[in-house]
């Protein structure tokens, strides 16, 4: 069986993520890893990598390498994606595409200009609990789904706070709005975005409302009023604000009603899964969802999340900053 | 014998917190002395967690005992907030996202980064062991020094984070972390180099398993006194060797009077760990020995 060289540039937080699970994928092989983090690298080599670069450059060069995971900083995304579409790897790209549209237009672009692969990091897509809801929709189950209720929560890029464990640093990054594009909606509700868009279509219409609990330039909450095409209307609630991690959608059709969660398993449960597997059930979507990737580069077919989708989610995301309601006013 | 009081602070408001902690300080005959001109407030600020999760001094709880401080000491003295940067942490942001930015602005006080203040060199002597530890000029200048600390569990081999573990985080130097290897030493060293006057726990929410509104001031001139009532409350047997080695450093005794509500009617309530969660630490701990982070991406 033909085998995709995988490469993972960016060795944060997701692309270790990546990197575990592309050691494991049957139909792909890890070429090569590149970080700026000789700590990473070193990392990466106990994993079992054979070559490490402090450049990507010297990555994209290698022979066997047909295509790349691009985790870095949402500030990197640009110049990054471009270098690795023009030496014509493909490309998973984590979310959100970029900084804003101009930049999301630039990477589609060049990916449609050099004919390459591009897809968004959305692995919510390929988790069942989310799937089993798009058949629910498709089948009539529901009937007409009136209201789309998605709530995500979490600590955001703040450690969760668990008693055992040790606060890991915060990347300056996070904390500058230029560098990230925007706060818990561009995090967080880019994956509900591109979910209900999934499920019902393109939005036309949005707002919002943006919360700052922890005073930083950054929303660390946000709920958005969005109309699909479908008709239906959707509630979206984001934030980093909490210890408890929530991912949940609730459908309210006129026949039934269907939900579906993504939750984190029992601590012990998760620490023997990792200690044995090396791998919790957290970061299950996100392996379906390089087995895929790398299933359309061996069968030439588009991946979908397309960079076309993480484009429009992003254009969403931006008419709803655009679109914010000031609260303070009601008051 | 030192005292040590325990107060139910009765609602959760500034008003009720202040009230609190003036029994807590009457409880022990504690009085603000008039000529006090500049205050340092050490609050824990250990990460960007906010009150709401017990790990973090709550600004509210800082604003009460500067409310207290500004009744009592004629003419208002200067009062900063310090606290310093850590391997985690870099106190611009923890300033700003945990709300003492905002309590500085109303409250009219200094907010100090010690990773940035002017520091003089201490020698300080712990067993046989010396250390040269920088002590802040801020800290020095100080003639009123106060420790509010949380009550806390910690992973490390102190046990708990109290009155002690709190002034560790005074250190000016950032990766702290690089002291871990002899932890208890240090912690007793900075606490001789820095003497502070004065504990007020700030038990109002406190975090243990999971965090809940406990309603506690705590207030005692001894930190040792005070972490070995704090390890009574979240049901440890305060005769720790941290303790023993503190108390024989003479920074105070491990035996207490106390004052006011029973110690009891805390330690009934405060949000212990359960078997699972022991169970965890404990797999934790055994993948951090074996040195299997990196390889299972725990790290």
């Amino acid at each position: 069986m033909k085998k995709v060289g995988l490469g993972v540039i960016g060795l944060g937080y997701i692309g270790k993520i990546h990197l575990r699970n592309g050691l494991k994928l049957e139909n792909a092989h890890i070429v090569g890893v590149s970080d700026l983090s000789k700590r990473a690298l070193d990392d990466a080599k106990i994993l079992g990598v054979k070559k490490t670069f402090t450049n990507y450059e010297q990555l994209l060069k290698e022979p066997n390498l047909d295509s790349v995971i691009i985790g870095l900083p949402t500030h990197l995304h640009l110049d990054c994606a471009i270098r690795a579409i023009e030496a014509g790897k493909h490309v998973l790209l984590e979310k959100p595409i970029a900084r804003d549209v101009k930049e999301a237009k630039e990477i589609v672009s060049a990916a449609q200009r050099n004919s390459v692969k591009l897809m968004i990091g959305y692995p919510h897509r390929f988790n069942p609990a989310f799937r089993e809801l798009k058949e629910k929709i498709e089948s009539g189950e529901l009937g007409d789904v009136e209201i789309a209720y998605a709530t995500f929560i979490s600590s955001g890029p703040f450690f969760h706070r668990t008693v055992g464990y040790v606060p890991s640093p915060v990347p300056e990054w996070w904390f500058d709005k230029e560098l990230t594009g925007g706060g818990a909606l561009m995090d967080l509700g880019c994956h509900l975005i591109n979910l209900l868009r999934w499920y019902f279509g393109e939005i036309t219409g949005i707002n919002s409302y943006l919360g700052y609990r922890f005073n930083i330039d950054l929303e660390d909450h946000a709920i958005c009023m969005t109309q699909f095409e479908s008709g239906t209307t959707g509630a979206i609630n984001v934030g980093w604000f909490s210890q408890e991690y929530q991912l949940k959608i609730d459908l309210l059709g006129s026949v039934s009603h269907a939900s579906a969660q993504h939750r984190p398993e029992n601590r012990l449960v998760a620490a023997a899964r990792m200690l044995t597997t090396g791998i919790s059930k957290l970061y299950w979507p996100h392996l379906a969802e390089l087995q895929y990737f790398a299933k359309c580069l061996i069968q030439d077919s588009k991946p979908s999340p397309s960079g076309e989708d993480g484009l429009k989610d992003l254009e969403a995301i931006s008419l709803a900053y655009k679109n914010a309601v000031d609260l303070e006013r009601w008051r | 014998m030192s005292s040590v009081s325990f107060v139910k602070i009765q609602k959760n408001a500034v008003s009720s917190v202040k009230q609190a902690i003036h029994e807590a300080l009457g409880l022990i005959d504690y009085s603000f002395k008039k000529a006090t001109k500049n205050v340092v407030i050490k609050p824990n600020l250990c990460y960007y967690w906010d009150y709401s999760t017990g790990q973090t001094t709550d600004p509210r709880f800082v604003e009460a005992l500067i409310g207290l401080l500004r009744e009592k000491i004629v003419p208002n003295p200067s009062i900063s907030i310090v606290e310093a940067d850590a391997s985690a942490m870099k106190c611009r942001h923890v300033f700003r996202m945990l709300g003492y930015e905002k309590l500085a602005r109303e409250c009219d006080v200094k907010l100090v980064n010690l990773s940035e203040d002017q520091s003089d060199i201490a020698e300080v002597t712990v067993g046989k062991r010396a250390f040269r530890l920088r002590v802040p000029r801020t800290i020095q200048d100080a003639d009123l020094r106060i420790n509010v600390p949380k009550i806390k569990y910690t992973p490390r081999e102190t046990k708990i984070t109290c009155a002690l573990k709190n002034i560790f985080g005074c250190n000016p130097y950032p990766k702290k972390s690089r002291f871990h290897p002899e932890l208890k030493e240090v912690i007793v060293a900075t606490n001789k180099a820095m003497r502070f006057n004065l504990c007020i726990i700030d038990g109002n929410i406190v975090s243990g398993i999971q965090p809940r509104r406990l309603g506690l001031v705590m207030a005692s001139k001894d930190p040792v006194a005070v972490d070995a009532a704090a390890a009574s409350i979240i049901g440890l047997n305060p005769d720790m060797r941290y303790l023993r080695l503190a108390s024989k450093e003479g920074l105070g005794s491990m035996f207490f009077t106390p004052k006011g509500v029973s110690l009891n009617y805390f330690k009934a309530r405060y949000p212990k760990k359960d078997a699972e969660t022991k169970l965890v630490n404990m797999v934790y701990s055994l993948v951090v020995r074996m040195r299997l982070g990196r390889r299972i991406g725990l790290e």
